[in-house]
């Protein structure tokens, strides 16, 4: 059904298109041949209003909204469906367009129920704005014989549609057509009295639904989370990176009074084109619940004292310097968390090496043997570059769901080769030969399945990428960083030591004495009662800590962390692209951020040159100690240099 | 120039849709013909030569369409446009009744020209019997090789189709067709790409009106010098004209091309009934324009109607009497549109509602001359606006109406009733 146009590539370098030049109101502009009128005209600053089209969908033309005079064509033609000529005249501004524009607009609002002041659109909506630039002054049509359609549709736990105010533009409809694949949403009954609806009324049950509401350009579908919070000039938006996984979405954070409101995408072609999936954007709630630490503490004997930070760092070094002096840096344990940002991962593990002499570090449980800058290779945009993908395991976008997306960009739009393989399957049986670009795509628990597999699909023409699935919105962070106990930054190889388990098993066993835990709750919570054993066993436990939790409460000096939305640094998605974030929250305590703690603390403990710890100056550090990262700069990728290459 | 029986020279003849009645009559000679005589690529060369244009609405040359299809791009489809929903049609029922297997030679011999493989009969879902019939002629023309493997030992495969619609206007534009033929809901599709590169399933596909293929059977056999002997230069052939209306003898007529109006007014359908006289009437259906008295001494010729503002579209031949009310019938019509339009586009989807809205007030003397000043208004805004032809002709009807008969529509306004003679509004269409 679909017809497909060119879609401009989303990888990165690719060689320059040809060129065509039109005339639009009287202005050349040369732009690539294939490229649609409404985008020719925008490279020149030239607005078409549109409802129906959208850069990420195929052009349907149903709207009407954007015709305009093409050439000596008799009739107007829709600027998002026609596609430029070398030579063509466009005329965009004329009284002939001012009059459709004025017209349809009159059409859209005929049946609108223009309940603007209780819609949560108002004021980010399409239909408003355009009517404001282009629209009739008044309507010509008794508000009585208006036609009414059905409101407040529940369409699932996520999504509600009001049918009055849809403009039936097929956006939704389209979007589950060409995005995602899974068309829940259909159009029903025809004419006046068509409707969207999902199929067959049943509910929604795709993990996008999120989606929806940022693809309509009204206030039909809403998101139930979002309903009557707020309006958008309520909001203060921060740009930020999606917390829920290692896929390193960008978001808008909008926050009304200090509260996390809603995410909103924040389009990066290169990382979720725009489409989140439904657990990042609505883990909005969890932002605004849970208890917080608010105060450095002390506690002995029982006794948990409110302290000052200085007081509270200089308590932690004589700690740890004690255990350090007695019985060295191996009695030593450091967890961190892949919710850490570079800057603290960074100084965390050269804290424990440089600092404490210590070789257990790590940010998660689980012995991850061998990591290289290997299987990190395939970039999420290369995917549509690859001819083939092969993806192991049970379900790899489990634990990045947009990646599901990409995977079917990547087949739809480029007819790429997608690939699911069972665990047992040899490479040989896949008989994939004579490719030029393959990708091996899989979890973490299936890396050196993974490993074999790139080996043995690559050869003298082919050249295998592999994207592993790294865990935490800076798990991959984590590792480039050396917060593992067998690498050190930049998969440097440094003495080895124990791994978060064998740290936790050792502390029970009462080998480890001190325990070092930066935003660590969360990765010991995974541990069960492995981590209560060991917080009671260990007398020293130094925890600078966000949360309230099993940490806190064992901690011996607790410092307050920042959480994600309050901190300013740097995280690392799964394909290395490296990226901002800074605070859209003012922080729940008194203590300055994580990087500035644990500067203090080294310093407290005689190291030097360790500047303040500012997470900006921190960032000019690691990249200069880490090649890859001074590459990627804000927002590219670290990329290593291949070993053995080409393989 | 005068009627003229083509294809409707046997109607009438005892069990004609019988395969052997059919055969006794010479039927599946012009297939036989086809194959033995020419090649595909010969085949359409004398389709072009025959002048023969389309008679499902828009009157184009069915050869040239057939040319357009891509060499070399396999499976291609046919389909058969049954779909007839234009307000006042109805020859292609007539002509499936009569002769089916008339139809279904001309859709093998398309099938043959265009080396089509599996074609299709897209049937409109009121058309029940219809379809029951021509499903068992296929099978009846199958169990004697003209359809099936290797058709009369040619080692071409050919098999038809018959599909029902479920009862849409918009089912009949070619694009929709074929959106409901795959099982979607059937709306107009995006041009381009046109059916010819890709339709059906994304392949190339030609679409057709009933009426144009059941001529195919006697363009092989008569040869298409002859046939483009018959009619105007550029109008050739014959055409079903489904005359309705204010008329003696309403029907259908197969007239020659280039005869008058008034021949077929007068002479066939027993002019004006009741002795009175004709006020105005449309030529091809509920979508083209109103013409005038002064229009009958016109030649039913595809050109020159259109030049006079109207069209032949599908053949549909509707005549008001002096006690018609043309916003009556603006209204009905327009009625009509806002129930078929599919919803897809902006401008016929709410353009339609707005429209019919004013000429239910209108028609009932509500309406302000400046609400009528809104009527032409909103038509500008949809005609030439619409994604596809069904939004635009939504306005033709009645603005070509209130241009002929403005007095008439401005006697509404305000008037608190109908004013054209009002017991005797009589309705064209049935609401
Ligand atoms: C709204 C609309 C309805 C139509 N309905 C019919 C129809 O019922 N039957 C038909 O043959 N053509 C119909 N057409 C015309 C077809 O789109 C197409 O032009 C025709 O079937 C081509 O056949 P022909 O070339 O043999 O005329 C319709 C067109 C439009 C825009
Ligand atoms: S619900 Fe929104 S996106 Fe869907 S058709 Fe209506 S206006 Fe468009
Ligand atoms: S934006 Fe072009 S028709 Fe809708």
């Amino acid at each position: 059904m679909a017809n497909k146009t060119t879609t401009p590539s989303s990888s990165e370098g690719l060689a320059e298109a040809e060129k065509v030049t039109v005339t639009i109101d009287g202005r050349e502009v040369a732009v690539p041949r294939g490229s649609l009128v409404v985008d020719a005209a925008s490279s020149l600053g030239i607005h078409i209003p549109i409802y129906c089209a959208h850069p990420k969908l195929d052009p349907v033309a149903v709207c009407r909204m954007c015709l305009v005079r093409v050439g000596k064509m008799p009739r107007l033609q829709p600027a998002c469906a026609t596609v430029v000529s070398d030579g063509m005249v466009v005329t965009t501004q004329s009284p002939e367009v001012a009059k459709v524009r004025e017209g349809m607009l009159e059409f859209l609002l005929l049946n609108h129920p223009l309940d603007c002041p209780v819609c949560d659109r108002g004021g980010e909506c399409d239909l408003q704005d355009f009517a404001v630039r282009y629209g009739p002054q008044t309507s010509r049509f008794p508000i009585t014989q208006k036609s009414h359609a059905a409101k407040a549709v529940v369409l699932s736990d996520k999504i509600e549609l009001d049918q009055e105010r849809c403009i039936l533009c097929w956006r939704c409809t389209r979007y589950y057509d060409e995005i995602t694949g899974e068309k829940e949403l259909v159009l029903v009954r025809r004419g006046i009295d068509t409707v969207i609806d999902s199929f067959n009324g049943e509910p929604l049950t795709s993990d996008f639904q999120g989606n929806l509401p940022e693809v309509c350009p009204v206030g039909a579908l809403t998101h139930r989370q979002y309903r009557f919070q707020a309006r958008p000039w309520d909001l203060q938006r921060t740009k930020g990176i999606c917390p829920e996984c290692s896929y390193g979405c960008n978001i808008n954070i909008d926050a009304r009074d200090f509260e996390i409101k809603r995410f909103a995408s924040r389009d990066n072609p290169q990382v979720e084109d725009m489409w989140l999936c439904d657990r990042g954007r609505y883990s909005v709630e969890k932002w605004s619940h849970g208890s917080r630490v608010r105060h450095p503490l002390i506690r002995a004997g029982g006794e948990v004292r409110e302290v000052g930070v200085d007081e509270a760092v200089a308590e932690a070094a004589r700690q740890l310097g004690e255990v350090l002096r007695l019985h060295g840096g191996g009695a030593i344990g450091v967890i961190g968390s892949p919710m850490l940002t570079n800057e603290e991962l960074w100084l965390l593990q050269r804290l424990a090496r440089e600092t404490l002499d210590c070789h257990n570090c790590d940010h998660q449980l689980d012995e991850l043997g061998n990591v290289s800058a290997d299987e990190h290779s395939l970039g999420i945009a290369e995917i549509e570059d690859c001819e083939t993908v092969v993806v192991l395991g049970a379900e790899p976008e489990a634990n990045t769901p947009v990646l599901t997306l990409r995977l079917h960009k990547a087949q739809l739009r480029r007819g790429v080769e997608v690939r699911r393989v069972e665990h047992d399957a040899s490479p040989a049986s896949l008989g994939i030969k004579g490719k030029r670009l393959v990708g091996v795509i899989a979890d973490e628990v299936h890396r050196a399945y993974a490993a074999d597999m790139a080996d043995a699909l690559a050869s003298g023409n082919t050249l295998v990428k592999r994207l592993t699935v790294t865990r935490g919105v800076n798990g991959r962070g984590a590792k480039d960083m050396g917060m593992l106990p067998t690498q050190g930054p930049g998969y440097s190889r440094v003495t080895g030591g124990k791994d978060g388990r064998q740290i936790l098993h050792a502390a029970s066993a009462g080998a480890i004495k001190a325990l070092l835990l930066v935003g660590a709750e969360t990765v010991l919570r995974g541990a069960g009662i492995l981590a209560e054993k060991a917080l009671a066993k260990v007398d020293v436990i130094i925890a600078i800590e966000p949360r309230a939790g099993i940490v806190a409460n064992a901690a011996s000096v607790v410092i307050p962390g920042h959480t994600y939305f309050e901190k300013r640094g740097s995280v690392t998605n799964v394909e290395g692209r490296v990226q901002r974030v800074s605070p859209a929250l003012p922080p729940a305590t008194a203590a300055p951020q994580e990087t500035r703690v644990l500067a203090m603390l080294a310093a407290a403990l005689g190291a030097t040159g360790w500047g303040t710890g500012d997470p900006f100056e921190v960032n000019t550090m690691l990249s200069q100690a880490i090649d890859a990262y001074r590459g990627a700069g804000n927002g590219g990728r670290a990329l290593w240099k291949r070993q053995g290459e080409p393989r | 120039m005068a009627e003229y029986k083509l294809l409707t020279h046997a109607f009438g003849t005892k069990d004609l849709p019988t395969l052997g009645v059919y055969e006794k009559l010479g039927g599946y000679q012009g297939l036989r013909e086809a194959i033995s005589k020419f090649t595909p690529d010969e085949l359409v060369a004398q389709v072009k030569q025959s002048g023969l244009r389309g008679r499902g609405g828009a009157g184009f040359p069915t050869g040239l369409k057939w040319s357009f299809l891509p060499k070399d791009v396999f499976p291609r489809y046919l389909c058969c446009n049954a779909d007839e929903s234009e307000p006042g049609c109805f020859k292609d029922r007539w002509l499936i009744d009569n002769n089916p297997h008339q139809l279904i030679e001309g859709v093998l011999i398309a099938a043959y020209a265009l080396q089509v493989e599996t074609a299709f009969i897209y049937i409109r879902g009121e058309y029940r019997d219809q379809r029951l019939l021509l499903e068992r002629c296929i099978d009846e023309a199958r169990s004697k090789g003209y359809l099936g493997r290797d058709i009369l030992g040619s080692g071409w495969n050919c098999g038809i189709i018959v599909h029902g619609g479920a009862g849409a206007y918009i089912c009949g534009e070619e694009t929709a067709l074929l959106d409901s033929l795959e099982g979607f809901r059937g709306q107009p599709r995006l041009k381009p790409p046109f059916p010819a590169l890709k339709g059906l399933y994304g392949m190339p596909t030609v679409i057709n009106n009933v009426e144009t293929l059941s001529n195919l059977p006697h363009i092989v056999q008569r040869g298409a010098a002859w046939f483009a002997a018959l009619g105007t230069e550029k109008s050739t052939g014959t055409r079903l004209f489904c005359c309705s209306g204010h008329i003696g003898r309403p029907g259908t007529y197969e007239m020659e091309l280039g005869t008058p109006i008034a021949e077929l007014l007068e002479n066939h359908c027993g002019g004006i009934w009741k002795g009175r006289k004709l006020k105005a009437f449309q030529p091809g259906g509920g979508s083209m324009q109103v013409l005038l008295p002064e229009h009958l001494a016109l030649p039913l010729d595809m050109d020159v109607i259109q030049q006079a503002g109207s069209a032949l579209g599908a053949g549909a031949m509707v005549f008001m009497d002096e006690t018609t009310c043309l916003v009556n019938v603006s209204m009905r019509l327009v009625d009509f549109y806002k129930h078929e339009s599919c919803g897809k586009c902006t401008p016929c989807r709410e353009g339609t509602y707005f429209e019919s809205a004013l000429m239910h007030r209108l028609e009932a003397g509500q309406l302000t001359l400046a609400e009528l000043a809104t009527l032409e208004d909103i038509c500008d805004n949809m005609n030439g606006k619409c994604f596809c032809p069904l939004g635009d002709t939504a306005t033709w009807f009645v603005m070509s109406a209130y241009r002929a008969f403005r007095d008439e529509f401005e006697a509404h306004c305000g008037a608190g009733t109908c004013p054209v003679a009002a017991a005797q509004v009589t309705a064209l269409v049935p609401a």
